[in-house]
């Protein structure tokens, strides 16, 4: 027990504690400036207390991803969540093992927080569109302007939207709309790894289904932000690490994919003398509940959903 | 005694005759067929057939005018309709079910690439030669058993391909194509790692990136890793 205690005082002078320093240098060369009401080295904390007990999947055996993962991905990780400003008790992130790559990825919460700090936004909103509503807009200099939105209450049906809408008000009033249709949000649910290969819809009892308008919602809010934020400021450390964190993401998957299923059984010909083999197919997802963590609970599980199809 | 021959070789056309001294076939028909019979000193007539991996042009742009001359196309369904094609010269065939073309029999596999039904194939001849052919994939789901001849795709390699998008030579999105449609150079390593390679006479690595590759490093890194012979056509 003692040993395990004195391992993980090693492995946190070597990550927590080295993210703490970078972070410190960052801010004395003015590289990073926090908000007043976020405190890195408590965000460091919440986040080490949750590093303990987040344990890898299933083909790493359940162990945790403290023993299992590099080094450098903790640190990487960690520090990626701290340059966001992010706070993982609040639920702007969660960590996740891929092999031995631990990532950070953020929710769309944390999307969010990040786009105000950046950005000074005042608010971020979304809402869903549906038939029969009434929606007005212009278009100047390419943009939409003036988004008017009209809904009688009978119109709610979540079997009947139309699209979504993201609204980003900024300090000087200045507001940027994102639209979408209801197709162009499926077709970004189509990249998800919990939909199938030629999957058009949602699945019955799908979170996408189950909860359409909330998932429409951080669907249109994702997009707002992504592009919004990579718009409005010519680069910084924020940005840089807001953009990393999709990508190392994408490269943790791929590459735990790619070591989960290649180089496998031996499949051989001899000439005129054929031998077929077959090979197991891979079972496919499952759905969840709860209105308010949905959005939440589905893009962590999304995430952690290796086995799925590439696209 | 198996002889390779790579009429052509990049996202701008995929074509390899081989032959075993009696049944010369084509892995590939990427590029047009006059290309093809410029390239073969106009020899063409004992190419017995042609096995096409997936629909994308630099892999099948000749294949219409192949079928025109005569010449057998094997494919997947998933390919075959991809391209558009039908006839009784377009040959649909089934991962792991064998068949025979002249003196080769010839297993397809399953291929990770993001089109239709994508395959590689595993070649064996009356010699005792066996031959693995495998292009636009991220991945090799299986190992293989004796082969003295691997030609595999070796597409980019992560480093060059971060500084071309940190240099803005590259897009970012390609690189998320790219993770999950064709062969890292770590990859390619990591599959001739799992793979006995005692009989490998020659390893071919196809299909280099003309931004994201680096001909020689790729050459010698594979040499100095398994110790045998490797071509970059």
């Amino acid at each position: 027990m003692s040993k395990n205690k004195q391992e993980l005082a090693m492995i946190k002078k070597d990550t927590v504690d080295v993210v703490a320093g970078k972070v410190k240098q960052f801010q004395e060369k003015g590289e990073l400036h926090f908000p007043t009401n976020y405190s890195p080295e408590n965000a460091m904390k919440s986040a080490w207390l949750k590093l303990q007990e987040i344990k890898t999947g299933k083909q790493d055996g359940y162990r945790p991803v403290l023993e299992v993962c590099s080094k450098d991905s903790v640190a990487n990780s960690l520090l990626n969540m701290v340059v966001q400003g992010l706070n993982p008790a609040k639920n702007q992130g969660y960590f996740i093992a891929y092999g031995h790559s631990l990532t950070f990825q953020r929710s769309y919460f944390g999307t969010m927080a990040v786009t105000k700090r950046v950005t000074g936004a005042q608010s971020i909103d979304a809402n869903v569109i549906y038939k029969g509503d009434e929606v007005d807009y212009e278009m100047k200099h390419g943009k939409i302007t003036n988004l008017t939105h009209k809904q009688k209450f009978g119109n709610i049906d979540k079997e009947k939207i139309d699209g979504a809408y993201a609204v980003i008000v900024l300090p000087n009033d200045q507001v940027y709309y994102e639209l979408m249709t209801m197709d162009e949000i499926r077709q970004a649910w189509s990249k998800s790894q919990m939909w199938g290969k030629d999957q058009k819809e949602e699945k019955k009892g799908s979170t996408h289904d189950e909860f359409k308008q909330e998932m429409a919602k951080k669907t249109v809010i994702n997009r707002a932000c992504k592009k919004f934020i990579n718009s409005s400021d010519d680069g910084s450390l924020v940005i840089d690490h807001f953009n990393q964190t999709d990508e190392s993401a994408e490269e943790a998957q791929v590459e735990e994919e790619i070591s989960n299923n290649a180089n496998g059984d031996v499949i051989d010909i001899e000439y005129n003398e054929p031998e077929p083999e077959q090979e197991p197919e891979q079972p496919s997802d499952q759905p969840d509940d709860d209105l308010e963590q949905a959005a939440m609970d589905f893009e962590q599980k999304e995430a952690q959903t290796t086995n799925g199809p590439s696209f | 005694m198996i002889e390779v021959k790579a009429l052509a070789s990049s996202s701008k056309g995929n074509c390899y005759h081989i032959t075993d001294g009696k049944t010369p076939l084509l892995l590939e028909a990427g590029i047009k067929f006059k290309e093809i019979q410029r390239k073969l000193d106009f020899q063409t007539s004992k190419i017995k057939a042609c096995l096409i991996t997936h629909e994308h042009k630099d892999h099948c742009a000749g294949v219409p005018d192949m079928l025109k001359n005569g010449k057998n196309c094997y494919m997947s369904k998933g390919t075959a309709e991809a391209i558009g094609i039908e006839g009784h010269r377009v040959k649909t065939i089934n991962a792991k079910e064998s068949f025979t073309v002249g003196t080769w029999t010839i297993l397809p596999f399953e291929v990770e690439h993001d089109v239709a039904e994508p395959l590689g194939f595993l070649l064996a001849n009356e010699d005792g030669d066996k031959l693995l052919f495998a292009t636009d994939t991220y991945y090799i789901r299986y190992k293989f058993k004796g082969l003295t001849h691997i030609l595999c795709e070796c597409n980019y390699s992560l480093d060059i391909l971060n500084k071309n998008i940190a240099d803005g030579r590259i897009p970012k999105m390609m690189k998320k194509r790219l993770l999950r449609s064709h062969f890292s150079l770590k990859n390619v390593k990591e599959f001739l790692e799992a793979n006995d390679l005692q009989k490998v006479r020659e390893i071919w690595l196809l299909h280099l990136s003309d931004n994201n590759s680096d001909e020689r490093r790729f050459k010698d890194e594979i040499q100095a890793l398994t110790g045998k012979p490797v071509y970059v056509p």
